[in-house]
């Protein structure tokens, strides 16, 4: 059975489009990546799986029910956006008070210490940085146990060493074989922290697979050297040649087959090659080609 | 849900502004008032000024209580996404409001009870048992006017403007009711106002009372009319907070 399953879910503000037809669906135990840039309609996908916004059209499952039924029997946890907690409530309090809403949570101890707030459990919350705040809001997410955990930009206000805890927490949870769903627009945390990568542009689904699927299906590789003052006629011919970019006095062949390019580059033309550099594909350039306006 | 209550009621009792308007200000006025006026005797019902003053103050402490306790921490918890947080865990939406109301009610009873307390040690307050039971209960079955009207404020309105607002209604229904000054001695286009408003309302059923007297029926129906019309603002309000768009 599919964890999530979103089948032509249209949602519409007035005459904006958010999401357009969304057709998905997620099996349980995967941890998948909505990576897409602002506006793209992610939050608003996240929004209607817990109920909170209602599709325009088309239906959504989670378990095999709606929304509103999966909240109701504890099914889901989120770390939404925005959200501050009581100010004058300790971690450890809004932590168990929303772990007790659940009908099977995880014990205390347990989340506290899969947040890493075990040492912060008696501080109240307006007393925590920003980076603890966002600590303690995955604890509230995660306080419940629930099989499927969204979060929406998760490390948006984290320093570079929170994060990478952050997604130590994350993958521990996930290893209880849970299922996972973060939208982000961090490239390289979709590359490191998903086994599926949902490339999301205007509110329609355009990619869908591993990171390295989703870098192998574009044109994305790139082989450069100095041309200096020799002419560059003929090279949008060689094999695999998709574009030629002339810089300064240096060249770049974009193409979809390095070897094959690197080989015609040498044994049909008389060039001068010199400091040549092949770049692979990163997900940077598979997600812009993929997410560009057409 | 009775965890959400003690949760509630914690913040509350942690929260300054709460302890000092709400705990402090009726204690301590009720004290500053019946030390200048306290012995004088009220002609027309023989009851000295020390226990009107006490069902003043606890009146004025308990609308306090009631309105503070709920429009601003509602306001803020819409809008800071704490609400959104309940409305993705199985705690119910009726739940959520339900639990509200009966924490205000909770919280007006401290102001009650110290008032009387205050009045009792100091001032050497007596009333037959029977009439303690009846002014506490009736006084604190009476909030549920005012907690409603704090629902919908923060219902409605983002914290910014909530707090100015249930300031203002706040002391607006406290002046404007006779708790701080009797209705008698205003002015009689204020006197008018004064008695359509539940708060003069509510605090007269107390005033009855302490007299030994039935409390007017005119003030149990306006009490309870203000209730239903107030509580159906509130939950229409709470609705329009709420909707799912």
């Amino acid at each position: 059975m599919n964890a999530i399953a979103f089948t032509g879910v249209t949602k519409k503000y007035g005459d904006v489009v958010a999401v357009d037809g969304l057709t998905l669906d997620i099996p349980i135990g995967s941890t998948v990546a909505l990576l897409g840039p602002n506006g793209a309609g992610k939050s608003t996908s996240i929004n209607m799986l817990l109920g909170l916004l209602r599709p325009t059209s088309g239906d959504i499952k989670v378990f095999g029910n709606g929304p509103d039924q999966a909240v109701t029997r504890g099914d889901i946890g989120a770390m939404l956006q925005e959200g501050s907690l009581i100010p004058e409530l300790t971690v450890r309090e809004s932590v168990d008070f929303i772990r007790r809403l659940y009908p099977d949570p995880l014990p205390l101890d347990e989340v506290l210490r899969m947040a890493d707030l075990t040492d912060l459990a008696g501080r109240r919350a307006d007393k925590l940085s920003g980076g603890q705040t966002q600590r303690v809001r995955f604890a509230l997410a995660i306080a419940g146990g629930p099989k499927l955990l969204l979060l929406d930009e998760p490390t948006a206000a984290m320093d570079v060493e929170s994060r990478r805890s952050f997604w130590d927490n994350m993958r521990a949870y996930a290893a209880q074989g849970r299922t996972i769903v973060f939208a982000t627009h961090y490239l390289e945390e979709a590359d490191e922290n998903s086994d599926r990568v949902v490339v999301i542009a205007r509110g329609q689904v355009v990619a869908d697979g591993t990171a390295a699927e989703i870098k192998s299906g574009v044109a994305g590789h790139a082989v450069s050297f100095r041309l200096g003052s020799q002419s560059a006629a003929g090279l949008d011919a060689l094999s695999g040649v998709s574009a030629v970019e002339i810089q300064a006095d240096r060249v770049t062949l974009r193409t979809g087959d390095p070897d094959a390019t690197v080989e015609a580059l040498y044994r049909k033309t008389t060039l001068d090659v010199r400091d040549l550099q092949i770049h692979g594909a990163d997900l940077e350039d598979a997600f812009l080609a993929l997410t560009k306006e057409s | 849900m009775p965890h959400y209550l003690k949760i509630e009621l914690l913040r509350m009792f942690r929260n300054k502004r709460y302890v000092i308007f709400v705990v402090v200000f009726p204690v301590v006025f009720y004290l500053l008032y019946s030390n200048l006026w306290g012995s004088e005797v009220d002609q027309a019902t023989g009851v000295k000024a020390s226990v009107i003053l006490m069902v003043s103050m606890a009146a004025y402490g308990a609308l306090a209580a009631s309105i503070m306790s709920s429009a601003v921490p509602w306001a803020q918890e819409r809008q800071s996404g704490w609400l959104r947080q309940l409305q993705i865990t199985p705690l119910p939406g009726w739940a959520i409001i339900t639990t509200k109301l009966i924490a205000s009610m909770v919280l007006v009873l401290p102001s009650l009870l110290l008032v009387g307390l205050a009045a009792v040690l100091t001032q050497h307050v007596s009333l037959p048992v029977g009439e303690w039971f009846g002014l506490i209960g009736a006084l604190w079955i009476g909030v549920i006017p005012f907690v409603a009207l704090g629902l919908t404020i923060g219902s409605l309105l983002p914290p910014d403007t909530a707090q100015p607002v249930a300031m203002i209604g706040m002391f607006g229904l406290a002046l404007l009711g006779g708790l701080w000054f009797p209705v008698d001695i205003m002015p009689s286009a204020m006197k008018s106002i004064a008695h359509v408003l539940p708060s003069y309302d509510y605090a007269s059923i107390g005033w009855n009372i302490v007299a030994g007297d039935a409390p007017e029926t005119s003030a149990v129906l306006g009490i309870a009319g203000w209730a239903v019309a107030l509580g159906a603002l509130a939950v229409l309000a709470y609705r329009r907070a709420t909707v799912r768009a």
